[in-house]
Protein backbone atom coordinates (compact mmCIF):
# COMPACT_ATOMS: atom_id res chain seq x y z
CA UNK A 1 0.00 0.00 0.00
CA UNK A 2 1.03 2.90 -0.82
CA UNK A 3 0.39 6.28 1.39
CA UNK A 4 2.20 8.83 -0.89
CA UNK A 5 -1.35 10.25 -1.56
CA UNK A 6 -2.48 10.16 1.80
CA UNK A 7 0.35 12.29 3.20
CA UNK A 8 0.17 14.72 0.32
CA UNK A 9 -3.37 15.02 0.92
CA UNK A 10 -2.77 15.62 4.50
CA UNK A 11 0.26 17.83 4.07
CA UNK A 12 -1.97 20.25 1.70
CA UNK A 13 -4.63 20.65 4.04
CA UNK A 14 -1.97 21.50 6.64
CA UNK A 15 -2.47 18.87 9.03
CA UNK A 16 0.22 18.17 11.20
CA UNK A 17 -1.38 15.48 13.53
CA UNK A 18 -4.44 12.72 12.51
CA UNK A 19 -5.94 10.07 14.54
CA UNK A 20 -8.37 7.80 12.37
CA UNK A 21 -10.15 4.13 14.51
CA UNK A 22 -11.79 4.03 17.48
CA UNK A 23 -11.09 6.61 20.41
CA UNK A 24 -10.24 5.04 23.61
CA UNK A 25 -9.39 7.00 26.73
CA UNK A 26 -5.68 6.06 25.96
CA UNK A 27 -5.14 6.77 22.74
CA UNK A 28 -7.12 10.08 23.44
CA UNK A 29 -4.54 10.40 26.46
CA UNK A 30 -1.52 9.83 24.46
CA UNK A 31 -2.18 11.78 21.44
CA UNK A 32 -2.73 14.75 23.67
CA UNK A 33 0.48 14.57 25.16
CA UNK A 34 1.75 14.24 21.82
CA UNK A 35 -0.09 17.23 20.47
CA UNK A 36 1.36 19.56 23.26
CA UNK A 37 4.64 18.23 22.84
CA UNK A 38 4.38 19.11 19.02
CA UNK A 39 2.73 22.56 20.05
CA UNK A 40 5.43 23.36 22.45
CA UNK A 41 8.14 22.87 20.12
CA UNK A 42 6.21 25.28 17.86
CA UNK A 43 7.23 28.38 20.38
CA UNK A 44 3.23 29.37 21.52
CA UNK A 45 2.17 31.11 23.93
CA UNK A 46 1.30 28.44 26.90
CA UNK A 47 -2.08 29.52 26.88
CA UNK A 48 -2.89 29.01 23.08
CA UNK A 49 -1.41 25.73 23.22
CA UNK A 50 -3.83 24.67 26.28
CA UNK A 51 -6.42 25.72 24.03
CA UNK A 52 -5.90 23.93 21.21
CA UNK A 53 -5.42 20.91 23.45
CA UNK A 54 -8.82 21.47 25.46
CA UNK A 55 -10.79 21.81 21.81
CA UNK A 56 -8.77 18.87 21.16
CA UNK A 57 -9.95 17.25 24.47
CA UNK A 58 -13.80 18.28 24.18
CA UNK A 59 -13.84 17.19 20.91
CA UNK A 60 -12.35 13.54 21.07
CA UNK A 61 -14.49 12.90 24.80
CA UNK A 62 -18.00 14.27 22.51
CA UNK A 63 -17.41 11.27 20.08
CA UNK A 64 -16.51 8.45 22.50
CA UNK A 65 -19.27 9.59 24.39
CA UNK A 66 -21.70 10.29 22.00
CA UNK A 67 -20.99 6.42 20.33
CA UNK A 68 -20.94 4.86 23.73
CA UNK A 69 -24.31 6.51 24.34
CA UNK A 70 -26.06 5.59 21.00
CA UNK A 71 -24.26 2.15 21.22
CA UNK A 72 -22.50 2.49 18.39
CA UNK A 73 -20.06 -0.05 18.36
CA UNK A 74 -20.41 -1.82 14.88
CA UNK A 75 -17.08 -1.96 13.36
CA UNK A 76 -17.10 0.77 10.11
CA UNK A 77 -18.92 3.08 12.52
CA UNK A 78 -17.11 3.29 16.02
CA UNK A 79 -14.34 4.38 14.16
CA UNK A 80 -13.80 8.15 14.51
CA UNK A 81 -11.21 10.55 13.02
CA UNK A 82 -9.48 13.53 14.87
CA UNK A 83 -7.22 16.09 13.23
CA UNK A 84 -5.05 19.06 14.24
CA UNK A 85 -4.00 21.06 11.69
CA UNK A 86 -2.46 24.44 10.85
CA UNK A 87 -5.35 27.31 9.63
CA UNK A 88 -3.93 30.48 8.86
CA UNK A 89 -1.56 32.02 12.04
CA UNK A 90 -3.20 29.64 14.45
CA UNK A 91 -4.93 25.82 14.40
CA UNK A 92 -8.26 24.31 13.74
CA UNK A 93 -9.25 20.67 15.38
CA UNK A 94 -11.82 18.75 14.05
CA UNK A 95 -13.58 15.54 14.90
CA UNK A 96 -15.67 13.47 12.65
CA UNK A 97 -17.79 10.64 13.63
CA UNK A 98 -20.44 8.08 13.09
CA UNK A 99 -24.15 9.75 14.07
CA UNK A 100 -27.93 8.60 14.00
CA UNK A 101 -29.61 10.22 11.44
CA UNK A 102 -32.07 10.79 13.72
CA UNK A 103 -29.68 13.55 15.91
CA UNK A 104 -28.64 15.71 12.72
CA UNK A 105 -31.08 18.08 13.17
CA UNK A 106 -30.31 18.35 16.79
CA UNK A 107 -26.87 18.56 16.52
CA UNK A 108 -26.95 21.21 13.88
CA UNK A 109 -29.25 23.29 15.36
CA UNK A 110 -27.24 23.10 18.85
CA UNK A 111 -23.92 24.12 17.23
CA UNK A 112 -25.59 27.06 15.19
CA UNK A 113 -27.53 28.06 18.23
CA UNK A 114 -23.97 28.11 20.11
CA UNK A 115 -22.16 29.81 17.59
CA UNK A 116 -24.43 32.72 17.60
CA UNK A 117 -24.62 33.25 21.48
CA UNK A 118 -22.85 36.12 22.99
CA UNK A 119 -20.01 35.52 25.34
CA UNK A 120 -22.37 36.84 27.96
CA UNK A 121 -25.11 34.11 26.79
CA UNK A 122 -22.37 31.52 26.92
CA UNK A 123 -21.22 31.83 29.98
CA UNK A 124 -25.07 32.39 31.42
CA UNK A 125 -25.55 29.17 29.38
CA UNK A 126 -22.19 26.97 30.92
CA UNK A 127 -23.72 27.78 34.36
CA UNK A 128 -26.96 26.51 33.82
CA UNK A 129 -26.02 23.54 32.37
CA UNK A 130 -23.39 23.15 35.36
CA UNK A 131 -26.24 23.04 37.42
CA UNK A 132 -28.43 20.61 35.92
CA UNK A 133 -28.33 17.39 37.24
CA UNK A 134 -27.04 15.37 34.72
CA UNK A 135 -29.10 11.99 33.19
CA UNK A 136 -28.61 8.80 34.82
CA UNK A 137 -26.95 7.55 31.40
CA UNK A 138 -24.90 10.61 30.90
CA UNK A 139 -21.68 10.50 30.41
CA UNK A 140 -20.31 14.12 30.04
CA UNK A 141 -22.29 16.65 31.40
CA UNK A 142 -23.33 18.39 28.28
CA UNK A 143 -20.56 21.56 28.52
CA UNK A 144 -18.63 20.39 25.60
CA UNK A 145 -20.06 22.44 22.45
CA UNK A 146 -19.86 25.61 25.16
CA UNK A 147 -16.34 24.63 26.19
CA UNK A 148 -15.20 24.40 22.74
CA UNK A 149 -17.20 27.83 21.71
CA UNK A 150 -15.49 29.51 24.42
CA UNK A 151 -12.05 28.67 23.00
CA UNK A 152 -12.55 28.72 18.89
CA UNK A 153 -11.60 32.06 17.90
CA UNK A 154 -14.08 32.03 14.90
CA UNK A 155 -17.70 30.07 14.72
CA UNK A 156 -17.62 26.47 14.84
CA UNK A 157 -18.19 24.93 11.48
CA UNK A 158 -20.08 21.31 11.11
CA UNK A 159 -21.25 19.29 8.58
CA UNK A 160 -23.25 16.23 8.32
CA UNK A 161 -22.93 13.76 5.12
CA UNK A 162 -25.37 10.97 4.83
CA UNK A 163 -24.12 7.51 4.32
CA UNK A 164 -26.93 5.33 4.80
CA UNK A 165 -30.80 4.89 6.01
CA UNK A 166 -29.53 4.93 9.97
CA UNK A 167 -26.12 6.89 9.59
CA UNK A 168 -24.58 9.88 8.60
CA UNK A 169 -21.05 11.44 9.50
CA UNK A 170 -21.20 14.25 11.20
CA UNK A 171 -17.83 16.55 11.24
CA UNK A 172 -17.19 19.53 13.62
CA UNK A 173 -14.21 22.03 13.41
CA UNK A 174 -12.74 24.55 15.92
CA UNK A 175 -10.54 27.45 15.09
CA UNK A 176 -7.77 28.32 17.74
CA UNK B 1 -12.72 9.24 58.80
CA UNK B 2 -11.70 7.30 55.85
CA UNK B 3 -8.18 8.70 54.26
CA UNK B 4 -8.37 9.53 50.93
CA UNK B 5 -5.40 9.43 49.07
CA UNK B 6 -5.84 9.20 44.96
CA UNK B 7 -2.47 8.79 42.50
CA UNK B 8 -1.76 11.36 39.92
CA UNK B 9 -2.44 10.62 36.31
CA UNK B 10 -1.73 11.84 33.15
CA UNK B 11 -5.82 12.97 33.61
CA UNK B 12 -6.61 12.57 36.96
CA UNK B 13 -5.32 14.70 39.68
CA UNK B 14 -3.94 13.27 42.83
CA UNK B 15 -6.26 13.98 45.66
CA UNK B 16 -4.62 13.68 48.95
CA UNK B 17 -6.47 14.80 52.87
CA UNK B 18 -3.62 15.94 55.05
CA UNK B 19 -5.23 15.83 58.70
CA UNK B 20 -2.63 18.06 60.28
CA UNK B 21 -4.32 20.96 58.38
CA UNK B 22 -7.53 19.58 57.42
CA UNK B 23 -6.26 20.35 53.81
CA UNK B 24 -7.80 18.41 50.36
CA UNK B 25 -5.72 18.63 48.14
CA UNK B 26 -5.98 18.18 44.68
CA UNK B 27 -3.03 18.74 42.14
CA UNK B 28 -2.33 18.07 38.27
CA UNK B 29 -4.65 17.62 35.55
CA UNK B 30 -8.33 16.45 35.43
CA UNK B 31 -9.53 15.31 32.01
CA UNK B 32 -10.65 11.37 33.48
CA UNK B 33 -12.31 8.58 30.88
CA UNK B 34 -15.81 9.43 33.29
CA UNK B 35 -15.40 12.71 35.28
CA UNK B 36 -18.41 11.57 37.45
CA UNK B 37 -17.29 8.01 38.32
CA UNK B 38 -13.81 9.52 39.08
CA UNK B 39 -14.67 12.08 41.29
CA UNK B 40 -17.49 10.20 43.09
CA UNK B 41 -15.66 8.67 45.80
CA UNK B 42 -14.13 12.26 46.62
CA UNK B 43 -18.22 13.23 46.89
CA UNK B 44 -18.76 10.47 49.20
CA UNK B 45 -15.40 11.29 51.52
CA UNK B 46 -16.29 14.67 51.36
CA UNK B 47 -19.98 14.93 52.41
CA UNK B 48 -19.12 12.31 55.05
CA UNK B 49 -15.78 14.02 56.28
CA UNK B 50 -17.69 17.75 56.51
CA UNK B 51 -20.07 15.85 59.04
CA UNK B 52 -17.10 15.57 61.22
CA UNK B 53 -14.69 18.28 61.26
CA UNK B 54 -15.31 21.51 61.83
CA UNK B 55 -13.09 23.23 59.64
CA UNK B 56 -12.02 21.95 55.79
CA UNK B 57 -10.02 24.06 52.67
CA UNK B 58 -9.50 22.70 49.37
CA UNK B 59 -6.45 23.03 48.14
CA UNK B 60 -6.86 22.89 43.95
CA UNK B 61 -3.41 23.24 41.75
CA UNK B 62 -5.24 21.94 38.18
CA UNK B 63 -3.43 23.80 35.40
CA UNK B 64 -6.49 22.22 33.09
CA UNK B 65 -9.79 20.47 33.69
CA UNK B 66 -12.04 19.24 30.81
CA UNK B 67 -15.61 20.35 30.82
CA UNK B 68 -17.31 17.40 32.83
CA UNK B 69 -14.66 18.06 35.87
CA UNK B 70 -15.70 21.80 36.10
CA UNK B 71 -19.06 20.15 36.76
CA UNK B 72 -17.81 17.95 40.16
CA UNK B 73 -15.73 20.47 41.03
CA UNK B 74 -18.91 22.73 41.25
CA UNK B 75 -20.28 19.62 43.19
CA UNK B 76 -17.55 19.76 45.39
CA UNK B 77 -18.11 23.53 46.32
CA UNK B 78 -21.57 22.56 47.05
CA UNK B 79 -20.93 20.52 49.50
CA UNK B 80 -18.79 23.25 51.21
CA UNK B 81 -21.29 25.83 50.83
CA UNK B 82 -23.87 23.42 52.62
CA UNK B 83 -21.52 22.58 55.45
CA UNK B 84 -20.17 26.25 55.48
CA UNK B 85 -24.26 27.29 55.98
CA UNK B 86 -23.79 24.40 59.34
CA UNK B 87 -20.92 26.76 60.75
CA UNK B 88 -18.19 24.61 59.16
CA UNK B 89 -15.36 26.94 58.58
CA UNK B 90 -14.74 25.79 54.63
CA UNK B 91 -11.90 28.01 52.49
CA UNK B 92 -10.98 27.08 48.89
CA UNK B 93 -7.39 28.04 47.73
CA UNK B 94 -7.45 28.49 44.25
CA UNK B 95 -3.10 27.86 42.52
CA UNK B 96 -3.58 29.07 39.23
CA UNK B 97 -0.55 29.75 36.66
CA UNK B 98 0.13 33.15 35.49
CA UNK B 99 0.76 32.23 31.79
CA UNK B 100 -2.89 30.51 32.10
CA UNK B 101 -5.34 33.21 32.03
CA UNK B 102 -7.98 31.02 31.45
CA UNK B 103 -7.49 29.48 34.79
CA UNK B 104 -8.08 32.45 37.06
CA UNK B 105 -11.18 33.32 34.81
CA UNK B 106 -12.65 30.11 35.85
CA UNK B 107 -11.36 30.50 39.36
CA UNK B 108 -13.34 34.18 39.13
CA UNK B 109 -16.25 31.99 37.89
CA UNK B 110 -16.48 29.38 40.76
CA UNK B 111 -15.69 31.92 43.39
CA UNK B 112 -19.38 33.45 42.29
CA UNK B 113 -20.94 30.56 43.40
CA UNK B 114 -19.67 30.34 47.22
CA UNK B 115 -19.92 32.54 49.65
CA UNK B 116 -17.29 31.12 51.87
CA UNK B 117 -13.44 32.11 51.45
CA UNK B 118 -11.98 31.63 48.08
CA UNK B 119 -8.25 32.74 48.15
CA UNK B 120 -7.19 32.93 44.29
CA UNK B 121 -3.22 33.21 44.04
CA UNK B 122 -0.70 32.59 41.60
CA UNK B 123 1.35 29.26 41.82
CA UNK B 124 4.33 28.97 43.02
CA UNK B 125 3.56 31.77 45.67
Amino acid sequence: MDLYDLRKDFAESGIMMCFNGPFSHSIIEEIGIALRNHLAAEEIAKAAVLDVFAVYIELAQNVRNYLALREITQSEANSSIITIAHWGDGYTVASGNFILNSDADTLCTRIEEINNLTPEERKRQYREQMRREPAPSALGAGLGFLEIAKRSSAKMVCSVRKIDDIYGFFSLAAFI
Amino acid sequence: MDILDIQQTASTPSIRFDPATNTLRLVGESYPENSFDFYAPVISWLTASLQQLSELTLDIAITYMNSSSTKCTLDLMDIMEEAYARGVRTAIVWRYDCENPRSYDLAEDFREEVSFPFDIVALGK
